[in-house]
């Protein structure tokens, strides 16, 4: 399906403030760069707390009870 | 349908950290072969620790070339026996039961860490490394004493646990 971009369209206005314009794009133009880049930053912190947590506070903390086979 | 490149990505990376956390702890259990401490050890009575000839006289024994088993007794306010000491890059399962009432048995600054509960032995598979020296408390209140309720646990280097006898048990 095609998309449409570019269409400009003026809102009817009840209160009298000034006209603005709507844009519309189509499905795939809608580019959200910040919060792409933070919620890529989350993760990062999820997967540094999770190595943290795992591996330096639990694992780190010698001895864990063991499966003797 | 449109499914938005983000959405697509969002979801894949969402899986790819679902499947990374399973991945951890799988190795957890698989690889180092962490357990959780459980009650498949047969009951004891309590009142009959005496005749039961691992409890009549708690103690560290070998049982393998760097195996060990320790013999606990957990009462109000105290470990039996107090000082424990075992070789280092040694494997210990530590089989603790109570006298009287609920207890814990910590070492401090590690995960392992169980409770200790009267008809019911404690089995607790660790492996020591370095010779260190671990304090032994009590996490679960068990009366007026709870809080001075301590122990010890000496890692110690070869020579030395040969020299100081087998049994481990310590007058304090």
């Amino acid at each position: 399906m095609p998309a449409s971009t570019g269409e400009k369209s003026v809102t009817s206005e009840s209160t009298g403030e000034p006209a603005r314009t709507q844009r519309t794009i189509g499905h795939d133009e809608f580019d959200p760069l910040g919060t792409l880049v933070l919620i890529f930053l989350y993760f990062l912190i999820l997967i540094a707390m999770w190595v943290f947590t795992y591996f330096i506070e639990f694992l780190g903390n010698d001895p864990t009870p063991i499966m003797l086979w | 349908m449109e499914i938005h490149a983000y959405e697509k990505l969002w979801f894949i990376a969402s899986l790819v950290l679902i499947v990374g956390f399973i991945a951890t702890i799988t190795y957890g259990t698989v690889s180092l072969g962490i357990t959780m401490v459980d009650d498949r050890e047969e009951t004891i009575s309590p009142e009959e620790l005496d005749e039961d000839e691992r409890f009549q006289d708690p103690r560290v024994e070998q049982v393998g070339e760097n195996e060990y088993e320790v013999y606990v007794v957990a009462f109000q306010f105290a470990f039996q026996p107090g000082t424990i000491e075992v070789p280092e890059e040694s494997t210990v399962t530590f089989y603790v039961t109570s006298r009287d009432v609920i207890h814990s048995f910590s070492l401090v600054g590690t995960n392992t860490n169980t409770m200790v509960i009267p008809g019911e032995v404690t089995t607790v598979t660790v492996e020591f490394d370095e010779p260190n020296e671990y304090g032994v408390v009590c996490n679960e209140y068990c009366g007026s004493g709870h809080h001075a309720m301590e122990g010890l646990v000496q890692v110690v280097e070869e020579e030395k646990f040969d020299q100081g006898g087998e049994d481990g048990d310590t007058d304090e």
